[in-house]
């Protein structure tokens, strides 16, 4: 209980945390999105309820913070289609099925990549790294190309640029290579709290073997 | 699945739902402005680190140099040397303000709000920045954000000491613009992802083999009712046909990676659409 209730308190720091992280500007503003990567690598260490609950106040603080609601602008396709010349009516219609992320789907999609996460448990409380450690890359690259492939549905037209893959990759690269701190971390902190991790019946004394 | 699983999973799967359906744009904003509020010192401690480890390393002092003097010609070495570090500052700074200033004193809109850039802030696939001006100082949610090069892009979210600023090479900032000395028309965005250092704009829905100027400026046309008009945004690379209307790659007019002091607009509805600036 106490694990959940520190990690919980350490989800919270993590969005704080992610604030004080500067954006690398030679590597097209790529940084390290620590709060996401910190569900993920907790998700594996947490039951399901405490895992839900994570996902939706990471789901719901991400979009509160990150997510840009549309604009007055959105009108300005339709107000202008009329000054427009040969491709006026083609403008109108473009705009007309343009639409914007909601808020709170980032609730949704870090439920779901929270449970595939969950899926690895058993590995993770053996004290394997390595297959924790690849699908943090794994969810990450879900998590970004999810938010991408509902931005490129919503706003039409399908633009795939070199720029994509780049951060896609940076960003992936980032969060693999601090998942194994984080993962130790939540060791570390599991033994000094002595949490057990509750896997279908089993039961598990989590000292890290 | 235990019965703790599933009442858990059932619960979610209601909250989520009623997030996404429930939740108003007025409450939304309202959320997102608190979010803001509560992480904004870390904003600001963040953007502080980061301006004075810029500094630390723009310094030109060579130790080297410095230790192959004399402890009488090294000591006096480094005291020019901070003395005139901080005068090149102080200079340029002032450069920066004059400049800012003279913009303001020539621009045509009454009520510009200086604000200073603190940090770049790059969520996953969209382009802001944060300034240090917030509801407080009068920025409202979509106003145009300027330099004496042009526009820069527009506001978003707000805290009462902080805004975000939708960069125009955001694909979610989108300006109604005119090509000068031309009738040409059309609406520039940036591209989705636009996330090299200086990404291009796309000006749409132009005329198919459109005559069109390379080099000529690209302004705001005022139309859209957000961004006034005349307002420079770029000019012109290159022009390219598409299937049902031409578009033109557009170079933008500000630096977007240079940007440290710029202007809030805060115009009154009934200008939004008045004559065109100088």
């Amino acid at each position: 209980m106490l694990f959940n209730l520190v990690v919980m308190i350490l989800m919270v720091l993590a969005f704080a945390v992610e604030e004080m992280l500067p954006a690398i500007q030679i590597l097209q503003n790529v940084r390290l999105f620590h709060a996401a990567v910190f569900f993920f690598a907790a998700s594996v260490s947490v039951p399901l309820p405490t895992m839900l609950l994570m996902a939706f106040f990471t789901g719901f603080v991400w979009d509160a913070r990150y997510l840009m609601l549309p604009g007055r602008d959105s009108s300005v396709e339709q107000l202008t289609s009329a000054n427009l010349g040969d491709a006026g009516s083609f403008s109108t219609m473009m705009s007309d099925g343009s639409m914007d992320l909601g808020f709170g789907y980032s609730i949704l999609i870090f439920g779901v990549l929270g449970l595939l996460m969950q899926g690895i448990r058993p590995l993770f409380k053996k004290g394997r790294w390595e297959l924790p450690v690849l699908m943090v890359g794994v969810v990450t690259t879900m998590w970004l190309m999810l938010q991408y492939l509902l931005i490129t549905f919503l706003h039409g037209g399908f633009v795939f640029s070199s720029a994509v893959w780049y951060k896609t990759i940076s960003t992936v690269m980032f969060a693999m290579l601090s998942a194994p701190l984080l993962f130790l971390m939540l060791h570390i902190l599991a033994r000094t709290t002595n949490y057990e991790i509750k896997y279908e019946g089993l039961r598990y004394r989590f000292d890290g073997r | 699945m235990k019965t703790l699983n599933a009442i858990a999973l059932m619960l979610f799967i209601a909250a989520a739902v009623a997030v996404i359906f429930f939740l108003d744009t007025p409450t939304t904003r309202a959320v997102q402005a608190k979010v803001m509020s509560v992480f904004s010192p870390f904003i600001h401690a963040s953007a502080t680190v980061e301006d004075s480890t810029s500094k630390v390393l723009a310094s030109d002092i060579d130790p080297k140099e410095l230790l192959s003097d004399n402890e009488r010609l090294r000591l006096e070495v480094q005291k020019l040397s901070i003395i005139n570090q901080r005068n090149e500052e102080l200079i340029t700074e002032n450069a920066q303000l004059r400049d800012a200033l003279s913009y303001k004193q020539r621009s045509p809109f009454k009520n510009l709000i200086p604000a200073r850039v603190i940090k770049r802030s790059s969520a996953t696939w969209w382009n802001t920045l944060i300034i240090d001006r917030g509801s407080l100082d009068g920025v409202g949610t979509d106003s145009p954000v300027v330099t004496n090069a042009g526009l820069v892009g527009k506001t978003g979210r707000l805290s009462p000491h902080m805004t975000e600023i939708i960069l125009l090479t955001d694909e979610a900032c989108k300006v109604s613009a005119a090509i000068s000395n031309t009738r040409e028309k059309g609406i520039l965005s940036g591209e989705r992802a636009g996330l090299e250092i200086m990404p291009d704009l796309r000006l749409r829905f132009l005329s198919r083999n459109a005559v069109i100027p390379v080099d000529g400026d690209v302004l705001s046309s005022g139309d859209g009712g957000v961004f006034p008009p005349g307002l420079k945004l770029g000019s012109v690379k290159r022009f390219e046909n598409r299937e049902v209307s031409g578009e033109a790659v557009i170079r933008p007019a500000v630096d977007f990676n240079h940007l440290e002091h710029v202007f809030v607009v805060s115009l009154p509805p009934e200008e939004v659409t008045s004559k065109p600036a100088p």
